[in-house]
């Protein structure tokens, strides 16, 4: 028997995204699910792309904070929409970068001839957060479901305590091997590579100057559906001042840095709640139903680094996926026309722009000869990015795929770089061109 | 032939009960009333060999907000001062009392790095005199040597107020801050701190003492010690390790009121003479009312 010969890679090409504007933490949100949230995104993309009642290949997504009823998150909120119900899902989940991954995997089958299309996403909620039940009091419970005789379930129940219905097992944003916040990391961060506040401050005040420009042009009226009666992020302040954002306290200080912190409220983003989605397909597919291709996602990277014993910085993993994507596609840092760098916090934005630019980094820690270099500054997240319009997690890799293919789809040819940091020490990485 | 600057030592070591009665000595000394002094008479006080206790500077690095890994705190050895100033006030040399003495602004270098146990030589000289639209500004110049290396200066600039006619060129704040700062921290002023920084410095000032004494010299509440707001600013501007060199000027604007929390605003991206610098302010807690304004550099050792 001979084997049968694997497809040659396509190209795979984005053809539009959507998402529901991002709202700020126990805000508009507050009452709504992360399955609402996605079914509303995922259906206003059929309604945008007219997929109603189509099979597609497949749709991909996650969340980050998730019910333990939510195991099959992605296809429940495709049985929500007007999709044939014959359309296959699945969930994933890499903290911040769940949405990119999404996106990279629907790509991947893509390229390989396995789907001809499909849609990636994410969604997260902190309002409507899964609380467990209190450990002990779990524990006690298990323990009776599991006795056989009245008993054993009497003397099981015995061990409750009612402080226990009321110290339930609380969600956290930290990282388990630390027990910092992702916060706390990024301050050390600043630290450790001498972010100046004021540069921060910024940097911040420039996602919203950028972001509600954008949304002063309309740039994305074909990218969003309203939601719970908001029509723009919540978190967004376009009368942002500079000094507003000076006159904010440091948050992240008190274990790490106590007095000479630099991450602000301002600076980092605030916990969010959002969905987003992206359509992806083959150049046949989208020719067949006259769909413009906006750009194409060429190439993607995720690093991981140890932040825990090597003591790297936590959210320093993009600083060497992306040299690593560049060697593969052999490009230089400069030859992008924008870089879509996910603010987590300005901070990290910051260092990793520092990083590439420090010889001794790229070259001990990267192994490069010359340094990556610096980037022209005003490519950078041109119609703002999650400082401004928050980031729910999940959520984030979307917003940013289907804002970069837009532009250069405005833009007529070009490239683009994104780059989003991710907990655990995780750096995801991708380059759209057109 | 000019004759020679009278030198005066001073032996006594700082402490609770030798602060008191040098108190009494300022109160005494609160009748002076002289006229139109044109220049301050020479003279020179004197602590010829003071150990820097280590246990003393802890005490001092706790009421301030201080690290151990910090060393000898920046301002620490203003406290070998304070003893000469009030014994010059006390004196006949100075024609002011210390009451009604406003402290405007102080300079600190440091030129080397001080460890606790080193013996130093501690002087202070009388200034120049400024013309203040409020009364007289004078000058006390603070010297600390040790091995016959100069290793830490201060100027002292007060204001004596309701002189008439006050001597010397116009007074002028050094210090304008144009860059905006940003906040750095809050911290705690609590309505204890006047008596406990009172302890650890031997100013026992009743204006920094209790809401009651400071009622008695016209303040609605204790006001906390502009040394003590500058040095607990100084503890979370400075970082987590011993200083080599450093400049300090600072300008106070207007007394923190006791309890109050204040906030501390700063900005690095400064120039200054040594390679780490900064400008700061210590404002109320809403921001808009400067207790301190600063300016900082350093190296570290």
């Amino acid at each position: 028997m001979t084997l049968s010969t694997p497809p040659t890679a396509r190209r795979v090409a984005i053809l539009g995204g959507n998402r529901i504007p991002f709202a700020r933490s126990n805000g508009v949100y507050a009452k709504v699910s992360n399955h609402d949230m996605l079914t509303a995104t995922l259906q206003g993309l059929v309604d945008r792309f007219n997929l109603h009642g189509q099979r597609l290949g497949e749709v991909v997504g996650g969340a980050v904070m998730k019910h333990s009823r939510d195991f099959n998150l992605v296809r429940e909120s495709v049985l929500s929409t007007s999709l044939a119900p014959e359309t296959p899902a699945f969930d994933i989940q890499q903290a911040c970068g769940t949405g990119l991954e999404a996106a990279m995997l629907v790509a991947n089958k893509i390229a390989l001839g396995h789907i001809e299309c499909g849609i990636a996403g994410g969604v997260d909620t902190t309002s409507d957060a899964p609380m467990g039940l209190n450990e002990k009091l779990r524990k006690i419970l298990l323990q009776v479901s599991r006795a056989k005789t009245a008993g054993q379930r009497l003397a099981a129940l015995s061990q409750v305590r009612p402080q226990m219905l009321l110290q339930p097992a609380l969600p956290r944003n930290g990282e388990p091997r630390t027990g910092l916040s992702m916060g706390e990391h990024c301050e050390l961060m600043a630290k450790e590579w001498a972010i100046p506040r004021e540069a921060q401050d910024e940097l911040a005040w420039h996602s919203h100057q950028n972001l509600a420009r954008a949304y002063q042009d309309g740039f994305f009226n074909d990218l969003m559906t309203p939601f719970q009666g908001v029509s723009q992020d919540t978190n967004l302040r376009g009368d942002l001042s500079l000094d507003k954002l000076r006159s904010l306290k440091p948050c992240f200080d008190k274990k790490v840095r106590p007095e000479q912190g630099t991450l602000t409220p301002g600076n980092s983003t605030p916990l969010t709640d959002g969905a987003s989605a992206v359509l992806l397909a083959s150049e046949e597919w989208a020719a067949a139903r006259g769909l413009p291709v906006l750009a194409y996602l060429s190439f993607s990277e995720v690093a991981a680094v140890d932040f825990f014993n090597q003591k790297e910085g936590l959210l320093m993993a993009p600083a060497y996926a992306v040299p690593r994507m560049l060697a593969r596609a052999q490009l230089r840092l400069q030859d992008f026309d924008f870089y879509e760098i996910h603010e987590a916090f300005a901070a990290q934005v910051l260092c990793t722009l520092k990083a590439w630019e420090d010889p001794v980094f790229c070259q001990t820690r990267l192994g490069l000869d010359q340094p990556l270099g610096a980037i022209d500054r005003s490519k950078l997240n041109v119609h703002g990015s999650s400082l401004a319009a928050g980031h729910p997690f999940a959520a984030t890799g979307g917003r940013i795929v289907a804002t970069l293919a837009k532009m250069l789809a405005q833009k007529g040819a070009g490239r683009g770089l994104i780059s989003i940091c991710a907990a655990g020490g995780q750096g995801v990485v991708a380059i759209l061109e057109r | 032939m000019d004759s020679p600057i009278p030198t005066i030592e001073i032996a006594q070591a700082p402490g609770t009960w030798a602060s008191l009665a040098r108190l009494a000595a300022v109160l005494k000394a609160n009748r002076k009333r002289p006229g139109r002094i044109e220049a301050l008479p020479p003279v020179c006080y004197l602590r010829p060999a003071v150990r820097l206790d280590a246990t003393d500077i802890a005490a001092y690095a706790k009421v301030c907000g201080f690290q151990p890994e910090q060393g000898v705190p920046l301002l620490y050895p203003q406290m070998l001062t304070f003893p000469l100033a009030m014994a010059y006030f006390a004196s006949s040399y100075c024609p002011w009392p210390a009451l009604g003495t406003v402290h405007l602004a102080n300079h600190v270098q440091q030129h080397a790095p001080l460890q606790a146990g080193d013996v130093l030589r501690v002087e202070m000289r009388p200034g120049l005199l400024q013309a203040h639209e409020k009364g007289q500004v004078f000058t006390l110049e603070f010297q600390i040597w040790k091995d016959q290396a100069l290793v830490w200066e201060a100027t002292q600039t007060l204001l004596r107020l309701g002189v008439q006619n006050p001597s010397g060129p116009p007074y002028a704040s050094a210090l304008h801050n144009a860059q905006p700062l940003s906040v750095q921290t809050s911290f705690m002023a609590d309505a204890g701190i006047g008596r406990r920084y009172g302890r650890v410095s031997g100013d026992l000032n009743p204006i920094h003492l209790s809401a009651l004494s400071a009622k008695l010299f016209g303040f609605r509440r204790a006001i906390a010690h502009g040394m003590w707001t500058q040095a607990r600013a100084l503890a979370a501007m400075l970082p987590r390790q011993p200083l080599a060199q450093a400049d300090i000027w600072v300008e106070f604007k207007t007394p923190l009121l006791l309890p109050a929390r204040a906030t501390l605003w700063s900005t690095r991206q400064v120039q200054g003479p040594l390679p780490d610098n900064a400008l700061f302010e210590v404002r109320n807690a809403q921001g808009d009312k400067p207790h301190l304004r600063a300016s900082l550099s350093y190296s570290l050792a």
